[in-house]
């Protein structure tokens, strides 16, 4: 017996030495190794909109256009940005006599997919087809159904004729080109299997498939994908030979890897919490290189507006003054992500700095409270004449540690000025898909939006996006919000092309939401990028064209 | 070894003790187990917190005791009611013998291969006020994890009682009972289930145990008991997210689910080893 | 011996059977489908898009109609892709089945050692059985979580000597990154095999062919090893059996703290993102591992002890 426990003793540690030479290698500067807390569950760049892809494939596929760190529209795989001034777009009637426009985009022609054929109008020819027949099965299909035509005569430009004019016509967003040598076969030969047949899915490490500094060169399903250098790459190049991003979705996990070595830094897009990162450099004093930068995630909380209580909107800014955000800011995050006012972000040009704002105020709360006919009862719970306790639902995602904290703490704050709110949270996939989306929500919800610069709040705040059966459940106001005034101006802006006459419609809009509250705002989510001192040129942009699409700038000197 | 019997006995009744005067305590310490106070996030043992304080500042030792309360609770529960099923279907399987031992012996099989997390999310997807259950409360999430580990959890004691009954079954005093003509129900009452109460106790002692830890697990997963209210198992699930910050709050949970395991595991082992 | 596994197959196809009816339904019946989660994530989409996108899904067909299709799909040998990964099942399944199973199998394999040498020292030796119970209590109380993360710290951060997880390069030796999951998975499960293998080494320690073994003069290892340990292998065969299934699908935590892709995290996914192809194959998959288990066991007491094939 004691010979059989030292002989398993011995295997034991026979594993544990022979294990010992694979501990993390030294770093060689041409790599850089960075985490990711998602994995992208497929390839294919125009179909189904998912934080990981459009993150992994920043590094590998450049958008005709994108905002850069500065929010401002910027070309990356055309010339110039298209405008009425230089001609490029023109104002005009569609054939049946609506407001149209035709704009003209200018591709650069030393733009190449990374078997060295250039990226022509073709491929953005094959795009647009691929969007507009609706068998492909592309998500959303508002752009293609409004661009109802495309002309090219010059292998490097190309035009779409647009039925709506808004404006921010010159950008393309996620319409971005597809190599038309490989995918239009593989598309004809089976419209509706397009989605699993098309070579990102089936060859994803096929070097004509991207067109960025980097090509896809491995992937290991779940785990990572590597990132190897485009030989046919004709800008700057960038600084390494091969970027490794890999997945680690549990958090502390995350944090441990970076630790251990094993990652260079962790991506701020899909990182560490804020919370979790503050810590980390607390601990790790300036072993890394942290940047916290505001970004576009609205954390807010939802009110239902068919619940009577919510109803009152003396009830709902009571809510919003006995909540004190700058407190839970400064002890959450230190103080490292801004309390909102609303949806628009500081950073944002339209962002009105006189928006109403609800600085923590608990007498005021009481006393809106007891103006709305909701008294102090013996529990310390307000009841109305019927009765009736103030007593509200409140929802958020389960499993998801800060939203459960800052509920919890919002709770107890609430419960300060006699409000109750009970604490019931689903796992994201309930919450979001029935739940929110269908209105099943009777008073409070508390979730993110993500958002690009100048973002028109059409889906949230117009009162044709309530949610409804008939409607197939389509749009998110999911409150129920309905304001004429805010509807004329949410229709408005778009069509407003000059930006000095849009910033005053901007500005009353963000003042009637302020005044009105359907939807509580709490912070704009900041994130938290950490990597190493050598590290340089990384600049977060705060918005959904991530940091990866400038992987040219980073440098390791 | 009777002494290991008294000595998880003890242990155990000490711990339900905790978990009976959780109110009382957190009236004598003058600390609401509910109430964050944002000035004390994981503040360390001191007289105020003698255990300290959590990530939002709530006392731990309060915590601790209320938790005592939901992971025993689901734990008795399940065990009970795990063995109450079990042992029934068991001594069914054994006693009918013929198709019906058939069928549920291979249910037992489907079930032990059936994942349960999708009947998990199933269950937490389902509005309890329409079963008549009210919403948003501890008991609620107590009764979906309860259902779900018993579902799973019958299935082990009800292969030992059938083995158990089936020995009984064949032994010469119940063919001999048989013989004088007594009836069934009286033969089952009377010699199967007398026979099979120390295997279960044995079970049901562990069952507790697994139970406060699949709790845990599922608290993990985020598909645990909801806060605000307290468990053991989510509390070590929280602590689990700034182990690097705050290594010390998961101690005091940790250490209370070991209490409870071992005290589980010495009724176990006591009455197995007699 | 043939009569039980000729009796036991049928079965089995049966059961499967029945739970892939049950599993449709369960998977069906959970709320949102895959167009109501592209909805919430997606502001722009319209009522026509909406109905397009469910009749691509083909989630405008009743649930049983989708069932029998699919069901006739997979007697034909034709899986079908997964919605979520875009490629066939079977692509996505196998790495994912072997990963796992690699790492459960060294896993039992290292608990069922330490299992038995623990349970065997404790049965010859009763003065260490203290220590033995010490050791297997705090394996049965501490999560697997909670282990893996300690072990990170331990032997990823501060010590340096293993990966904290992940995945080895392409083409880099696969064992550093095994050596933590398989200890945290191990820890948990050798509590149980010490626990039975001490309970029935101890009983057939106490057998008049081990008291004649000792009287001839074999040495304890010996006598442990020819003798005892057979007899005794028998309900550690079954518990080890039972635990197949829940081991391989309850692998989701440990792979979730390594940051390992595999069946656990793959059948959680699937359930999760409802992609009904690759959730129904993986969780027929894990069924028919456990029920082959099983019966394997069964057969293999059968052989160990031959009284049973009555």
């Amino acid at each position: 017996m004691a010979r059989a426990v030292r002989r398993v003793a011995r295997g034991l540690l026979l594993l544990l030495a022979t294990s010992l030479p694979g501990a993390p290698p030294a770093l060689a500067r041409d790599s850089l190794t960075i985490g990711l807390s998602q994995y992208p569950a497929n390839f294919h760049p125009n179909i189904e909109n998912m934080a990981a892809k459009a993150y992994i494939e920043g590094f590998a596929l450049r958008p005709v256009t994108a905002y850069d760190a500065e929010w401002k529209l910027a070309c990356l795989g055309c010339e110039r940005l298209p405008s009425l001034e230089n001609g490029d777009a023109v104002l005009e009637q569609t054939p049946d006599g609506k407001a149209g426009i035709r704009i003209t985009w200018r591709l650069r022609k030393d733009w190449t997919w990374g078997d060295g054929t250039p990226v022509t109008a073709e491929d953005m020819r094959f795009a647009w087809e691929a969007g507009r027949a609706f068998e492909t099965g592309f998500g959303p299909a508002e752009f293609y159904r409004s661009a109802y035509e495309f002309l090219s005569d010059d292998p490097h430009s190309f035009t779409l004729r647009f039925d709506k004019v808004t404006f921010d016509y010159a950008s393309l967003g996620q319409f971005q080109p597809l190599p038309a040598r490989i995918e239009r076969p593989r598309w004809e030969a089976g419209r509706a299997n397009y989605r699993t047949r098309s070579a990102y899915e089936t060859e994803t490490t096929n070097p004509a498939l991207w067109n960025g500094p980097y090509r896809v060169g491995a992937v290991q399903p779940g785990a990572g994908v590597t990132l190897e250098r485009n030989a046919h790459w004709s800008g700057q190049a960038p600084a390494f030979d091969r970027i490794q991003v890999r997945t680690v979705e549990n958090t502390a996990a995350l944090e441990a890897q970076l630790l251990a070595g094993q990652l260079d830094m962790v991506a701020g897009e899909l990182g560490l919490p804020l919370e979790q990162a503050i810590a980390l450099q607390r601990r790790t004093g300036d072993r890394f290189r942290f940047d916290f930068v505001p970004g576009l995630t609205y954390e807010h909380i939802d009110l239902m507006l068919d619940n009577p209580a919510l109803a009152d909107r003396r009830v709902r800014q009571a809510l919003l003054l006995a909540a004190d955000r700058a407190q839970i800011v400064a002890r959450l995050y230190e103080g490292r992500q801004e309390v909102a006012a609303g949806g628009v972000h500081p950073r944002d040009v339209m962002y009105d700095p006189d928006t109403p704002k609800y600085p923590f105020d608990p007498a005021r709360a009481a006393k809106l409270l007891d103006e709305a006919g909701w008294r102090t009862g013996t529990d310390g719970i307000r009841r109305n004449a019927a009765g009736e306790k103030l007593s509200l639902e409140f929802m958020t995602t389960a499993g998801n540690r800060a939203r459960e904290q800052v509920q919890q703490i919002l709770a107890g704050m609430w419960r300060a000025v006699g409000v109750e709110a009970r604490i019931r949270n689903e796992p994201p996939r309930v919450f979001f898909s029935e739940t929110v989306s269908k209105r099943r929500f009777t008073g409070l919800a508390m979730f993110a939006w993500v958002s690009s610069p100048e973002n028109v709040p059409r889906s949230t705040f117009h009162s044709e996006e309530i949610p409804r059966a008939e409607r197939n459940w389509s749009g998110q106001n999911y409150t129920g919000y309905s304001n004429a005034e805010v509807d004329r101006l949410i229709e408005q802006i778009p069509v407003t092309l000059d930006a000095a006459k849009r910033r005053p419609l901007w500005f009353e809009l963000q003042r009637r939401i302020a005044e009105d509250l359907p939807v509580l705002p709490l912070w704009h989510r900041s994130d938290a990028y950490v990597g190493p001192r050598w590290l340089e040129g990384v600049t977060p942009t705060g918005h959904q064209n991530y940091s990866s699409l400038w992987v040219t700038e980073w440098r390791a000197p | 070894m009777m002494t290991r019997l008294r000595l998880g006995l003890l242990l155990l009744a000490l711990l339900a003790l905790a978990a009976l005067i959780a109110p009382l305590a957190a009236g004598w310490i003058g600390k609401d187990p509910f109430a964050p106070d944002l000035f004390a996030r994981y503040a360390p043992p001191s007289p105020d917190h003698p255990l300290g304080a959590d990530e939002l500042g709530r006392d731990l030792l309060t915590r601790l005791l209320y938790g005592a309360r939901i992971s025993l609770g689901v734990g008795l529960a399940t065990a009970l009611a795990a063995s109450v099923l079990g042992t029934a279907l068991g001594v069914l399987a054994a006693w009918r013998g013929g198709w019906v031992d058939t069928v549920l012996m291979r249910l037992a099989d489907g079930l032990l291969a059936l994942p349960a997390l999708p009947i998990l999310v199933l269950l937490a997807a389902m509005d309890p006020a329409r079963l008549g259950l009210p919403r948003g409360e501890a008991v609620t999430d107590m009764l979906r994890i309860v259902t779900i580990l018993v579902l799973f959890g019958w299935v082990g004691v009800a292969r030992l009682t059938r083995a158990g009954a089936l020995t009984i079954l064949a032994s010469d005093y119940v063919r001999a009972a048989r013989a004088l003509g007594v009836t069934e129900a009286r033969l089952l009452w009377r010699h199967v289930l007398p026979g099979l109460v120390a295997p279960v106790a044995v079970a049901s002692a562990l069952a507790v145990a697994g139970a406060i830890l699949a709790e845990s697990v599922l608290s993990f997963l985020g598909l645990g008991i909801q806060p605000p209210t307290p468990s053991w198992g989510n509390m070590l699930a929280n602590a689990q997210e700034a182990v690097f910050a705050a290594p010390l709050a998961a101690l005091w949970p940790g250490l209370a689910i070991l209490l409870a395991i071992a005290g589980c595991s010495l009724v176990a082992d006591g009455l197995s080893r007699p | 011996m043939l009569r039980l596994a000729a009796l036991r197959l049928p079965q089995i196809a049966l059961t499967l059977a029945l739970l892939s009816l049950a599993a449709w339904f369960a998977i069906g019946l959970m709320p949102g489908d895959p167009v109501s989660l592209a909805l919430f994530s997606d502001p722009r989409l319209t009522p026509e898009d909406i109905a397009r996108l469910r009749a691509l899904h083909s989630l405008d067909q009743p649930m049983l109609e989708r069932y029998l299709a699919w069901a006739g799909g997979v007697l034909r040998g034709e899986f079908g892709y997964s919605r979520l990964f875009a490629q066939p099942v079977p692509a996505v399944l196998w790495p994912a089945l072997r990963s796992t199973l690699v790492l459960v199998g060294a896993a039992v394999a290292l608990a069922a050692a330490a299992g038995v040498a623990l349970g065997g020292l404790a049965a010859l030796r009763p003065r260490a059985a203290p220590l033995v119970d010490a050791a297997t209590l705090l394996a049965q109380a501490v999560p697997s979580f909670w282990l893996g993360i300690l072990l990170i710290i331990l032997f990823a951060v501060r010590l340096g000597w293993l990966p904290a997880g992940g995945a080895p390069e392409p083409g880099g030796s696969v064992l550093p990154f095994l050596v933590l999951p398989v200890a945290t998975i191990a820890f948990g499960q050798m509590a149980a095999y010490a626990r039975h293998a001490a309970a029935a080494l101890t009983a057939e320690l106490a057998r008049p062919h081990i008291t004649s073994a000792r009287a001839r003069g074999g040495s304890e290892a010996r006598v442990l090893w020819r003798h005892a340990l057979p007899n005794a292998a028998v309900p550690l065969l079954t518990l080890l059996a039972l635990d197949a299934g829940g081991l391989v699908s309850g692998a989701l935590v440990t792979e979730t703290v390594f940051a390992r892709p595999g069946m656990g995290k793959l059948l959680y996914d699937a359930v999760m993102g409802n992609d009904y192809n690759l959730a129904l194959l993986a969780l027929l998959l894990v069924a028919l591992v456990t029920m082959l288990a099983t019966l394997a066991a069964d057969l293999a007491q059968r052989w160990l002890d031959p009284r049973l094939d009555a």
